[in-house]
């Protein structure tokens, strides 16, 4: 029995599927970059490294890279943080825990599109919910435009995306915390340490690991949102918003330049892999210590 | 294990916000569908609707084709779930238990698959479909989703792998079981919980995928709840009872799947683990 | 356009040809009136069209503006394109850049014989020495308020940019915004700010020989009046389109807005009381009475190169232009489509809509208004093809926002607007 050969068998399935589907549309993104294409459908002409200059010179690229940046910590930070609080309540025993941890989920399982309409409405001034709320706890004294300056707008949208992917992150930390032995609590709890030291101690250090899969693939996941952006503010006020995916898009299909924007995405591409190789690198070290 | 009382009360809290957090919007749209067209956009609104209608429904149900849509949603995301477990299982084992050359190389490829925005395969992937046909069909979008559900699902699953223990798959190898009897008789057995979470976590990507279908899909019998819904936003006119009404229902059928399976999601996740 | 002696003819084309044989033409049209209600309505006509002409199948796919602009051009490179498309203006040139149409020229004067068309909503087709679309049906901007609500404040309509200040201010109370004007880089404010630059002598995006004009003192000036109006309009505005303006209308939130229409969400979701509904033209900046809006003459283009389909399609547009059925096709949103011809203006099947009856006054105001409406980089026979990507863009919309959300200097604005037009024109 040959086992490289059962193993191939076992992989090659799925890697040609990504190869088909993936890698190779990223090959044709690549060369149209080095073409000068206008609008899908119509052809160009070989331009070499003419596209980079030009894109790697603009402005607006800088500063998409830039939001982009934001928007990854922001993003993370802010699931993060809410996720462990909920990973943390919900790995508590109380009366209806299981309800609460199957139903946590409600936000990550509705389609993105209607997510960006409930709270487009709800932050609305016309019959939207907050304005009223935030008037009547008097925190403001006239209604509030949510996505009236850039970074106001920013700062919501990244509370919508948080909010739409916390849940499902703090399932993936409590499946972390449940396999951690019940009877280091314990035996810290005769030793007298305190819920604060048990989650310093205990707790965090061997969540760890999970946490660092987590924010890699979130940190990928979340550079490539699109379509809540998009379909919330196209890119605005001001391209407060215009992330990387959404220049892409705006490039390809606003301005017509499908050259210029394969260029972008080419650059955006080489930018998350750098920091997918790296942060793969030091995960499978951290495995092998394991 | 008594909990000292301000825990509770700290934990009680920390539930009331969770909840109010989540649960508040979904009320608010949902009984927001049965308000009268005044109440929902009045200056001041309610919070227990003052008035009942139906009218929304009625108005969504007459005339969009809500169930076409439900269909091609669900038969989407079943198909592409399946398609992921098949392509999945074979390849995070062979990850995770065979042994070959280049296998970590293999797997850190696989998860780079997350590494470009996606949105750049948009237009060489419609024109490849346009050569094979498959523009304006619902394999097209299984494809797209298995694609995108595919690396993590196969990450996720190396892991539940890894909770077995190593003894009861050698007992299995040295009674001369094949890798592809181990696979069937024993690993996906013991890790029936996380495959049923990646099933789960395959169909929710696809479910909730907008932009490739609203793209792909070129006519209304095949498109999916996303881009059906998209469609009675109005250009020019926004009719917001119709709106929360179509946001209800395109909840609803995800919502009642949970009512049944969720609890194995959480478990499947829970008993599998991530590492 | 003149009438022309082709009147004549159009009765003999009009007639199905006669030689029905073995399997009906199939034919495919997208349009972007995706709520239901215009959908149904489309089909009714389909229908009847198809029972009326067993030799042609047509069919409607129903598309969103949203994905329109990426997906028709990759859709018709691979093939998979319908054989009539809905358009408006700044649509069309992606599509002919691409190579998809050919001039409807012929087509057009034809049925200008027939219908007269309304010069502006042609004009906006016609560059390049051809015709690009048939145009359909109109859009206009206006002024939408409450006669009660002016009344009651003490004043009057506004006719000058001076008298509307004014009236926004008077009117902007502790629960009511005088005047509701977006501010969002989107279409609707690219229309709002058009609109506003139209009445201020800043009409021309081109100067005559191609190069570009926008930075000029008028458009300053209409920028400057634009950004001193928002002060009176919600906090949300950078985000408005156009749904979140009638909701504000409709709620009593706003005194005023400028929009198409408000009739149908002001007959559903507010009172709905017409002879309290005010609608009037644009105020000017030194408030003559040459009022000018914009106007957006929606089209449908022909895609298919097959000449029995392209065929298909003429007869299908005929169809939809015959008085008889134009009407109804325009009524399926009643009070938002205006005819784009004359006969169309005079249709009983227009006018006897119940909606269209209960609001005929301000019906009559708004295609009143149409009569001079404008687009930009559409005007005066300056049409180059960068303004596809520019009305893409929405640097009109974008230019405001850097007024009024990063607080440019409106004439720094304009100049670095102009340099944006420039830079998508290269």
């Amino acid at each position: 029995m040959n086992r490289p050969l059962i193993a191939f068998t076992f992989v090659a399935p799925a890697l040609a599927f990504l190869a088909a589907t993936l890698a190779w549309p990223l090959v044709s993104a690549f060369l149209l970059s080095l073409q000068n294409v206008r609008s899908v459908g119509t052809t160009g002409t070989w331009v070499g490294l003419e596209n980079y200059q030009y894109i790697l010179a603009n402005a607006a690229f800088w500063r998409s890279t830039g939001l982009s940046f934001g928007w990854v910590i922001a993003n993370a930070a802010l699931q993060t943080l809410l996720a462990l609080l909920a990973a943390l309540i919900l790995h508590q025993k109380f009366p209806g825990v299981r309800v609460a941890r199957t139903w946590i989920i409600l936000t990550w399982i509705v389609p993105t599109v209607v997510v960006v309409m409930i709270w487009r409405w709800l932050f609305s001034t016309s019959g939207g919910m907050i304005n009223p709320i935030l008037i009547q706890l008097g925190i403001v004294d006239r209604p509030v435009g949510f996505f009236a300056t850039p970074e106001s707008a920013f700062a919501t949208l990244v509370f919508i995306n948080s909010w739409r992917w916390f849940p499902f992150i703090a399932l993936m930390m409590l499946a972390g915390m449940s396999r951690i032995p019940s009877d280091l609590y314990e035996a810290a709890r005769i030793d007298g340490a305190g819920a604060f030291k048990r989650f310093t101690r205990i707790t965090w250090p061997l969540l760890a690991p999970t946490l660092t899969v987590l924010l890699i693939v979130g940190t990928l996941l979340s550079f490539n949102v699109f379509d809540v952006i998009w379909l919330m503010t196209q890119g605005g006020p001001a391209g407060g918003t215009r992330t990387l995916p959404v220049l892409i898009y705006e490039t390809a299909f606003r301005s017509y330049r499908m050259s210029e924007a394969a260029t972008i995405a080419v650059l955006a591409t080489a930018l998350l892999m750098s920091f997918a190789v790296l942060a793969t690198r030091y995960l499978a070290r951290s495995g092998d210590e394991r | 294990m008594r909990r000292p009382l301000r825990w509770s009360i700290a934990l009680a809290a920390g539930l009331l916000v969770l909840a109010a957090l989540i649960g508040l919007p979904f009320w608010w749209v949902v009984s927001g569908a049965f308000k009268a067209p005044q109440e929902i956009i009045a200056r001041v609104p309610t919070f227990f609707p003052q008035s009942f209608t139906l009218e929304h429904f009625e108005k969504l149900l007459s005339a969009s084709d809500y169930l076409t849509y439900l269909v091609n949603s669900v038969f989407v995301s079943v198909l592409s779930a399946l398609v992921t477990l098949v392509l999945a299982i074979p390849a995070s084992y062979a990850f995770f238990r065979l042994t070959f050359r280049g296998r970590e190389t293999l797997y850190r490829v696989i998860l780079l698959a997350y590494a470009f925005p996606s949105i750049v395969v948009l237009i060489p992937l419609f024109a490849t479909f346009a050569r094979l046909g498959l523009v304006d069909t619902r394999l097209a979008l299984v494809l797209v989703n298995v694609a995108f559900a595919l690396p993590f699902a196969i990450w996720m699953l190396r892991s539940f792998f890894a909770s077995i223990p190593r003894e009861i798959e050698e007992a299995a190898r040295l009674d001369g079981g094949a890798p592809l009897t181990v696979l069937l008789r024993i690993m996906i057995p013991l890790t029936a919980p996380g495959i049923a979470a990646v099933a789960i976590f395959a169909f929710v990507t696809s479910w909730t995928e907008y932009v490739f279908a609203s793209v792909m899909i070129l006519s209304d019998a095949k498109r999916t709840i996303p881009v059906g819904f998209s469609g009675i936003i109005g250009q020019y006119q926004v009719d917001w009872g119709l709106l929360l009404a179509g946001a209800s229902l395109a909840i609803l059928p995800v919502v009642l799947l949970f009512a049944l399976i969720g609890r194995w999601f959480v478990t499947g996740l829970t008993e599998g683990a991530v590492k | 356009m003149k009438k022309q002696l082709t009147l004549l003819l159009a009765g003999g084309m009009l007639a199905a040809p006669a030689t029905a044989i073995a399997d009906p033409v199939e034919i495919t049209v997208w349009h972007m009136e995706q709520p239901p209600h215009r959908v149904e309505r489309i089909q009714s006509l389909i229908d009847e069209f198809n029972a009326a002409n067993p030799d042609i199948m047509v069919s409607q796919e129903p598309q969103n503006w949203g994905e329109i602009y990426a997906k028709a051009p990759a859709a018709v490179a691979a093939g998979t394109g319908p054989d009539m498309l809905f358009a408006i203006p700044d649509f069309a040139p992606i599509l002919k850049d691409i190579g998809a149409l050919e001039s409807v020229a012929d087509f057009v004067e034809e049925l200008d014989g027939a219908h007269d068309f309304v010069d502006s909503t042609v004009e906006a087709y016609s560059y390049d020495g051809g015709v690009w679309a048939v145009p359909l049906y109109n859009m206009t901007l206006n002024l939408w308020y409450r006669e009660s609500v002016l009344e009651e404040a003490g004043i009057a309509v506004p006719t000058s940019w001076e008298e509307w200040r004014a009236a926004a201010e008077t009117l902007t109370t502790d629960d009511q915004f005088g005047m509701g004007l977006p501010a969002n880089r989107q279409l609707y404010t690219d229309q709002t700010v058009y609109s506003v630059m139209v009445n201020g002598g800043a009409s021309e995006i081109y100067n005559e020989d191609g190069t570009l004009r926008f930075d000029n003192p008028e458009t300053v000036a209409a920028y400057e009046f634009y950004n001193s109006m928002m002060e009176f309009s919600p906090p949300d505005a950078p985000s408005w389109t156009w749904g979140e303006a009638e909701a504000c209308f409709a709620s009593r939130s706003c005194a005023m807005v400028m929009q198409f229409t408000v009739i149908s969400t002001y007959e559903n979701q507010a009172e709905g009381d017409a002879s309290d509904l005010g609608v009037a033209a644009i105020p000017t900046s030194d408030g003559s009475d040459d009022n000018a809006t914009i106007a957006y003459a929606n089209a449908v283009m022909l895609l298919s190169d097959d000449e029995a389909r392209r065929e298909a399609s003429k007869e299908f547009i005929r169809f939809l232009l015959q008085p008889e059925n134009y009407g109804r096709f325009l009524n399926m949103e009643p009070g938002l489509f205006m005819p784009v011809t004359a006969d169309g203006a005079m249709a009983e099947s227009f006018w006897s809509d119940p909606m269209v009856q209960e609001y005929r006054d301000q019906i009559e105001t708004v295609i009143a208004n149409g009569q001079n409406g404008r687009l930009f980089g559409f005007t005066s026979g300056r049409v180059y093809p960068a303004i596809a990507a520019i009305s893409a863009q929405n640097v009109l919309a974008e230019t405001l926002q850097s007024v009024v959300v990063t607080g440019a200097e409106p004439a720094d604005a304009v100049a670095a607007g102009q340099d944006r037009m420039a830079d998508l024109s290269r």
